[in-house]
């Protein structure tokens, strides 16, 4: 007895595996499995994944996802993509690496051809490889503004707040010693004099390790700029906690990755207020369309570790995989990686709020040229750098913790929750 | 020298399972070992200098860097074929050995381990301040030419570099000069006092070890394909090379290789498992017993498990 039933059931599972019946498209997810960044973007592609199976999957078949982690190291980045490629075998793969895991990979992607999204990474040396090698960039995507986009829009705050509203005329500069520092740094000084009309006085580079800030913001006081622009991804609540700490007598605003999530105002004990950062869209203090607030409530109700809500990578995570899955069902699946990304290449997502155009998720393709910056960003995601912005949402926005702990939008204007301020122990100018 | 016919039927056997391999093992798997025989070069490269002499270096990448970016530099920037580009890279990084050999002429124990720190931290600023327009700067630079695709053809190369660095100073360490240098790891004064020239030995171990790092690492950078300094000169790196020495069993060619295909294997089949960071705690942990259980490495313990079977046989 127990003989024939283990013979059927045997025989039903080949039938079965025969049949196609178990068939799945395998999504490979790189990234830090132990930061806020990475777990967004794996949160947000678990979510959407959820979604499409219980609609029925894609092409009648059910998504699975495994994940390979990168510690948010260059090499292991390189040996994760070659374990979802080669023991995997995934099909597609999704992204929540920072810049630098991203170019170790590259040249796999480039071997493997894997169609991949990249959500977080928005180094413009990549789409700069898509304009000269199109073919063998032809599975990349990123759809994060690229940080050329980024910075652009900022030198418009810089104009606009910072030197028409606050009267800054001089800058000093605080970046970390790493790759998103030195590149942020560098698209910043070139553009906030000849554009803004600000002055950069001088450009502090300090070690990631750095533990006392104290010696660094006298040098920044000493500088005689106006204010302090910081660029911080890693650590970056330790220069805004003592920065508040220590009552530094001026303004600082820049990047500060830290202040990109809900869990800021805990890991800075508080003590993170007066401190504005540009932030790719949505971020927090972001008003969000009725499908971004529906992913948060999904996000909140499976979720109860951080990040509390996702950074924005998690939206691309979650739009960027279904307009993958879309792309595939229209190409006939990931294998014709030409007929995927042509596909990929047509995704446009139009979410509104209140009758208007709030984000759009879709990709700049090889020929439209962005009117202000006056140059192509194939496979790039959408944005605007030009209120009214009924073309696509800003490339970013800049956000201000307030000294009570609410957040908000400051810039721009059509977008704006708040007024940007300085904190209360800095003179106005 | 004291070679036996086993030692060849050791290594014969070792070449023709390498050759095999892509035959009984997926490419994922093959992936993995490519990347365990980077790393036993590397280890290697720190035996020979290290192991053997007692200068105890924590900057090993700092020569493996100078190999790996005069080769990217020089084909990425100045279309130089690789042909030249490698020979060019090692000379290059064996003058980098002798830079590190002048603090070896005053200075061992810690005050030379820090140095050698010193210098992989200094060559880490460096390349991202000095013409980075050349290194690529902090990104570093992608899209470097590579010498094969795929894993099959890349293991051959990787197998085929690994076993001539092993077995070539395998061989030469059972010479004279090889145990020349390891006394000098048991004591420098000894050897001065016997006649021969320390800093001349000194310095055959410091060029022997940037030959092999400079080759090492200009072969790596053109399999990864891409170069950044927070890949290369990282603490994490460094330990990684000399745990692989210590728990393979340094002063022997043969540990270091073992060490590095344990951990480098270890760690790929935990991800499937852990997934996350914790298979870093377990690699940690397994290294550490295995460590604490046989300091000479594992070397040490398969030699005393074959003598315990010819004893008892």
């Amino acid at each position: 007895m127990n003989y024939k039933m283990t013979t059927g059931v045997v025989a039903l599972t080949a039938g079965l595996m025969a049949s196609g019946a178990y068939a799945e498209i395998k999504v490979g997810f790189i990234g830090s499995l132990s930061s806020d960044t990475g777990l967004s973007t794996l949160r947000g592609a678990e979510i959407a994944i959820e979604e499409l199976n219980a609609a029925g999957g894609v092409m009648g078949q059910q998504i699975t996802m495994v994940s390979a982690d990168t510690g948010e190291d260059v090499t292991e980045g390189i040996k994760a993509y070659e374990y979802l490629a080669e023991t995997e075998e995934v099909d597609f793969i999704i992204s929540g690496s920072i810049d630098d895991v991203s170019l170790g990979w590259l040249p796999r992607m480039q071997e493997y051809q894997i169609p991949t999204l990249d959500t977080w990474t928005s180094y413009i040396g990549i789409i700069d490889m898509v304009v000269e090698d199109p073919e063998t960039m032809a599975p990349y995507f990123m759809n994060i503004a690229s940080d050329e986009a980024l910075a652009t829009l900022y030198i418009n705050f810089g104009a606009d707040v910072l030197k028409a509203q606050m009267g800054f005329e001089s800058v000093v500069i605080l970046a970390e010693d790493t790759a998103f520092g030195g590149a942020i740094t560098g698209l910043v000084t070139e553009a906030l004099a000849p554009v803004a009309g600000i002055e950069v006085k001088e450009i502090i580079t300090y070690d990631i390790n750095t533990n006392d800030f104290a010696p660094i913001f006298a040098k920044a006081q000493a500088s005689g700029a106006d204010f302090i622009y910081q660029v911080s991804s890693v650590n970056s609540q330790v220069v805004s906690s003592q920065y508040v700490k220590l009552q530094v007598p001026m303004a600082m605003t820049g990047v500060n990755v830290a202040a990109l999530g809900l869990e800021y105002w805990e890991d800075t004990g508080g003590a993170g207020g007066g401190i504005s950062t540009l932030s790719p869209v949505p971020s927090v203090g972001f008003e969000l369309d009725p499908a971004s607030q529906a992913f948060v409530d999904t996000y909140q109700a499976k979720y109860s570790s951080r990040p509390k809500i996702p950074h924005f990578n998690g939206f691309n995570a979650y739009h960027g995989l279904k307009q993958a899955m879309a792309a595939a069902t229209e190409a006939g699946g990931f294998d014709d990686v030409k007929a995927w990304s042509a596909a990929m290449l047509k995704q446009d997502l139009k979410l509104e709020k209140d009758g208007q155009l709030w984000l759009r998720y879709g990709f700049w393709d090889y020929d439209t040229v962005e009117p202000v910056t006056g140059r192509t960003y194939p496979h790039n995601a959408l944005f605007d750098l030009e209120a009214p912005y009924d073309f696509a949402q800003p490339s970013m926005v800049v956000i201000q913790w307030k000294e009570d702990g609410k957040v908000g939008v400051v810039y721009p204007p059509e977008y704006a929750t708040t007024d940007f301020t300085l904190p209360s122990w800095v003179p106005a100018k | 020298m004291g070679l036996r016919w086993y030692h060849f039927a050791l290594w014969g056997a070792f070449i023709v399972g390498l050759a095999l391999l892509p035959e009984l093992v997926s490419k994922g798997t093959l992936r993995t070992i490519i990347f365990a025989n980077y790393l036993a070069i590397f280890a290697i490269s720190w035996d020979v200098l290290s192991g053997r002499t007692g200068y105890i270096s924590f900057g090993h990448p700092f020569l493996i860097g100078i190999g790996a970016y005069t080769t990217a530099i020089l084909t990425k920037r100045f279309d130089v074929p690789v042909e030249i580009s490698i020979p060019v890279a090692v000379v290059v990084t064996m003058i980098g050995g002798l830079i590190v050999l002048l603090p070896a002429l005053r200075v061992r124990g810690s005050y030379f381990a820090m140095i050698t720190l010193a210098f992989m931290e200094l060559m880490y600023q460096l390349v991202q301040v000095i013409r980075p327009d050349l290194t690529g700067g902090t990104r570093g630079m992608s899209g470097l030419p590579t010498l094969t695709r795929g894993a099959v053809n890349g293991f051959y190369l990787s197998a085929f570099l690994m076993v001539s660095v092993a077995l070539s100073m395998w061989l030469l360490m059972r010479t004279r000069l090889g145990t020349a240098l390891s006394a000098i790891g048991m004591n420098e004064e000894s050897v001065r006092g016997s006649g021969l020239s320390a800093t001349k030995l000194k310095m055959v171990a410091f060029l022997l070890s940037a030959a092999i790092a400079g080759l090492g690492g200009a072969f790596y950078v053109h399999y990864l394909g891409t170069i950044a300094p927070r890949a290369l000169f990282e603490i994490n790196f460094a330990f990684t090379i000399i745990v692989a020495a210590l728990i393979g069993g340094a002063s022997t060619i043969v540990g270091p290789v073992i060490g590095a295909f344990f951990l480098t294997l270890l760690l790929e089949y935990l991800r499937p498992v852990l997934p996350g960071a914790e298979r870093y705690l377990i690699y940690g942990g397994v290294a550490l017993l295995l460590y604490m259980y046989q300091p000479r490495g594992i070397y040490e313990i398969i030699q005393q498990g074959l003598a315990r079977v010819r004893r008892s046989s």
